[in-house]
């Protein structure tokens, strides 16, 4: 059976292990394929092949022979394309840029692939690099995520009873019906915690729309936290299980 | 039940559970012990047994030592006020053999790292505080390796050790000895280009 051809494609690398003497366990995701894992060869000794591209977080242009079966595929080259600088000189932007990796690994394993995600990964990495000091890109990009892997929060009508939301009045976020309700079918609670228009709107924008999109989004300190607060729910209720990086987050 | 006699077949397994060795390596690792002689498995024993009984942390700098505090603690020719920060004993070891730091040590122990679920409190980072004022540290070398973790942890560092009025110093990045500009990629001829000196006359 003859081997498959080499790919050159941009990749994100997210996890980097040692792998015995000079080689490198990378888990990277492409544009085509999704989330993928490889054996880098010689990385850790490499002046040439793989001059500093194999790094969590950096965007590099990985030349790889794709997997047989549950093989492992084989990293022949890489080179730099984006460092992502500025995650590393600020621990806060590190932190969030550890929590997108893990949320969009965990929406998107192996087999799992969207291109969508690919570029909203690429994106907000980019963007927390740029503007690390900016906690709406966490948010956005977990908002988005989980709406692009089939868990979009349903903020159109009342969960229960069926009725539109016209965007007037509080909602109440329904984490089991992964949707809104009006304030007749259930009440406010820890578990079901009530939300203002504005957030719903903005919620409703995070969703739908590209991270290049939502340049424009101004939100209060309120609107922020129920929006964080509502998303924590979705997130843990859906995934039945809490990120190890959403602890690092605040 | 496995193809090997089952005493054979425990050492393949044990072997096994090493990072970075396969069932394969194993597997040969365990058939050159029991092809050699009696002493090479009898040191081996001993030696495994003896570092698990003696070896522990000094706790000073948390190097890995047999003898509380390290001989680098203990070293009065050694100079006072630099403490140089690294990831592990591998990576102190590496500037010790270098011969060209004479100051003080103090290893973390890891790097930051979300994605693995490890944050400040997991690191010897409360500890690294704790001995600045009674040791009297002037100067912070900040040696992490210079990956998205190392750096991440060395800017944590200065960032909160800033407001304790010390020098607090990053080893140089950029162009490794014996490397070729033409494979270099970008970032590293940046920091190298950043951070060059001047040649003396």
């Amino acid at each position: 059976m003859s081997r498959p051809d080499p790919i050159i494609s941009p990749a994100i690398i997210t996890r980097v292990k040692e792998f015995g003497e000079s080689d490198l366990l990378v888990t990277f995701f492409t544009r085509e394929s999704g989330l993928q894992k490889g054996v880098a060869k010689g990385a850790r000794r490499s002046l040439k092949r793989f001059v500093n591209c194999l790094d969590a977080f950096c965007l590099a242009s990985l030349e790889y022979t794709p997997k047989k079966q549950r093989d492992l595929c084989f990293i022949h080259s890489g080179k730099l394309l984006e460092a992502h600088q500025g995650l590393r000189s600020e621990y806060g932007s590190f932190s969030r840029a550890s929590f997108i990796v893990e949320l969009a690994e965990t929406l998107f394993p192996p087999g799992v692939s969207d291109p969508r995600v690919f570029d909203l990964l690429k994106d907000s990495l980019k963007a927390l690099s740029d503007e690390g000091g900016n906690i709406l890109i966490p948010i956005t990009f977990e908002a988005r995520a989980m709406a692009i892997g089939g868990y979009r929060i349903n903020l159109e009508k009342c969960c229960i009873c069926g009725r539109a939301y016209k965007g007037e009045g509080r909602a109440v976020f329904v984490r089991e019906k992964g949707g809104i309700s009006c304030l007749g079918c259930r009440q406010e609670s820890a578990l079901s915690p009530g939300m203002e228009p504005e957030s719903i709107r903005a919620l409703r924008q995070m969703q739908d729309n590209d991270l290049g999109q939502l340049k424009g989004l101004d939100l209060s300190g309120g609107c922020l936290k129920e929006i964080k607060n509502v998303l924590k729910l979705h997130r843990e209720y859906r995934l039945e299980k809490r990120l190890k990086t959403a602890k690092f987050l605040d | 039940m496995g193809i090997y006699p089952p005493p054979l077949e425990k050492l393949i397994e044990q072997f096994s559970r090493l990072p970075g060795i396969g069932q394969k390596s194993a597997a040969r690792i365990a058939l050159y012990v029991l092809k050699s002689d009696r002493e090479l498995a009898e040191n081996l024993a001993s030696a495994l047994v003896e570092v698990k009984d003696q070896i522990r942390l000094c706790s000073v700098c948390f190097n890995l030592t047999d003898n509380d505090p390290c001989s680098i603690c203990r070293d009065q020719s050694r100079a006072n006020g630099v403490l140089c920060i690294v990831e592990g004993p591998g990576e102190l070891l590496a500037i010790e053999e270098s011969g060209v730091f004479k100051g003080r040590y103090h290893v973390l122990h890891g790097v930051l790292s979300p994605l693995e679920g490890i944050g400040p409190e997991d690191l010897k980072i409360s500890e690294l505080f704790q001995r600045i004022e009674p040791e009297g540290i002037k100067e912070i070398i900040l040696a992490t390796n210079p990956t998205a973790e190392g750096e991440a942890t060395a800017s944590f560092l200065a960032k909160s050790l800033a407001e304790k009025g010390l020098k607090i110093t990053r080893i140089a990045l950029g162009i490794p000895m014996g490397g070729d500009l033409k494979y270099m990629d970008s970032l590293t001829l940046q920091h190298a280009l950043k951070s060059r000196i001047p040649l003396q006359s």
